[in-house]
């Protein structure tokens, strides 16, 4: 784990899914609960509609670390979408290996729409992972970074 | 006044160029309306660049230009930059030009790697060192056409069915761009599907499919539902020409290997396929050689180089 410097806040992409984490995100909000604002939440339907090019995508794009937010196992409000999503996290891991990206850049979370303290907590949680972690390779500013010798730039 | 026409292969095996030919009685009809300019494979048009001492390439100009090969040394970098300058249009030919093909392997490694094994590690020639005269360097990896220069039109296939090349150049003498349809290997293929969830793993590579010979193909079942790894479902159609056959390596009754490139542009075959197998509940972890779903799409960074861990 290479050192993070003050300066670096990483930028996490959050699919969140309509039923239960979007709304447990905005149960977080209306009781103005704190958390980093590094996280930046995209509603979804539903996590199993994620595909995994989503999340390649936006690691290309520069995203230090890509969450998908569904219902618990069993919950979901299709049946069976987040089992889909579940099935997808191998296909994800062999992305990230292929891109060159540490394993913890991903994370795929169950929420029900009550556990917006648990919302929260994650998303801090997170942010201090991705903030040690250091900024990923594929970030515009990478050659910034690369310069101060944090990371190896792609 | 006949169409002009200008062909450079850059890092390919000149396959497509068969191709091109084997397009037959189509060929000679097209001869009163094209006239070739430039074509180092079938005609003698000779020129010289910087690592000769001349200052640019001397191509001539031309409306169309057909590149076939992917961009892997500097050489071929000037040849197409020139070609583009030169060519009113710009076609792609073949996966190696649309995609990188199967020289695009090669970006899992980098240069040192390569010279390595070829010029150190070779079991059966004396060690040497890196070629450095003569030669043209090396890029650091392989890119497709699009990649370094602005293309027109892309026909995909390795190599492209004799009928797409046939209808593309028909189309670009009529000053129109070649169309390649978004479907997949799939919806060409008359194999029987009788429905998925059956299969928990994919078998190795070394198994055959299940059929009975003296049947036709409508009969065979489809060998993704056969456990193999067929990875049509994410290759762009086309192979079969417009003749309405099966696609051709179903024919040989062999999986598909997916030369003709993603389904769309900017498609990652690999990620497709495994997110297709995934959905289906089909364990990908422990699927046999998985990087070879890109073996014919590998440039666009889709390959990149595999970080290994320092051997203490």
């Amino acid at each position: 784990m290479s050192e993070w410097q003050p300066g670096f806040e990483p930028k996490i992409l959050a699919f969140a899914c309509n039923w239960c984490s979007y709304a447990a995100a905005d149960l977080a909000g209306t009781a103005r609960m704190q958390y980093p604002t590094n996280i930046r939440i995209i509603r979804v339907m539903c996590s199993g509609m994620v595909h995994p090019g989503l999340v390649t995508e936006a690691f290309q794009a520069g995203a230090d670390g890509v969450l998908v937010m569904g219902c618990h196992l069993g919950e979901c409000h299709y049946q069976d979408g987040n089992h889909k999503a579940k099935a997808r996290l191998a296909v994800i891991d062999e992305m990230l290996s292929l891109l060159g990206l540490e394993q913890e850049r991903f994370r795929l979370i169950w929420y029900s729409s009550a556990e917006s303290e648990r919302f929260a907590a994650v998303a801090r949680e997170v942010t201090d992972v991705l903030k040690k972690l250091g900024p990923s390779p594929y970030r515009r500013d990478a050659s910034e970074y690369a310069d101060k010798g944090i990371i190896q730039c792609l | 006044m006949p169409v002009t026409i200008a062909a450079e292969v850059l890092s390919g095996c000149t396959g497509c160029e068969i191709a091109l030919l084997n397009t037959g009685d189509g060929f000679l009809k097209l001869l009163d309306r094209i006239e070739i300019v430039h074509m180092p494979l079938l005609m003698d048009s000779k020129y010289f660049g910087p690592d000769e001492g001349s200052e640019e390439i001397d191509i001539p100009r031309s409306d169309i230009g057909f590149i076939s090969g992917s961009i892997r040394n500097r050489e071929q970098l000037l040849l197409a930059r020139t070609m583009r300058e030169r060519c009113g249009v710009i076609v792609a030919f073949g996966t190696c030009a649309a995609y990188g093909g199967i020289p695009a392997l090669i970006n899992l490694f980098d240069n040192k790697d390569l010279f390595r094994r070829y010029y150190r590690t070779a079991e059966a020639t004396d060690s040497a060192s890196s070629p450095c005269e003569v030669v043209p360097p090396l890029l650091d990896r392989t890119f497709a056409l699009d990649e370094k220069i602005e293309v027109d039109a892309f026909i995909p296939g390795c190599p492209p069915h004799p009928d797409s090349i046939a209808d593309a150049l028909d189309r670009l003498i009529e000053g129109r761009l070649p169309e390649t349809p978004v479907q997949s290997v799939c919806d060409a293929c008359p194999a029987k599907r009788e429905g998925k969830g059956t299969v928990q793993k994919i078998k190795r590579f070394l198994k055959n499919a299940r059929y009975q010979p003296e049947k036709p193909l409508g009969e065979m079942r489809c060998l993704l539902e056969q456990g193999l790894l067929c990875i049509g479902p994410v290759t762009q159609a086309g192979c079969s020409g417009k003749s309405g056959c099966a696609p051709r390596c179903i024919q040989a009754r062999v999986p598909c290997r997916g030369c003709y490139g993603p389904v769309r542009r900017g498609g990652n075959q690999l990620l497709d396929m495994l997110n297709a197998l995934a959905s289906n509940g089909i364990d990908t972890k422990n699927l046999p050689d998985r990087l070879s779903m890109l073996r014919f799409s590998g440039a666009h960074s889709m390959l990149p180089r595999q970080v290994r861990k320092p051997s203490s």
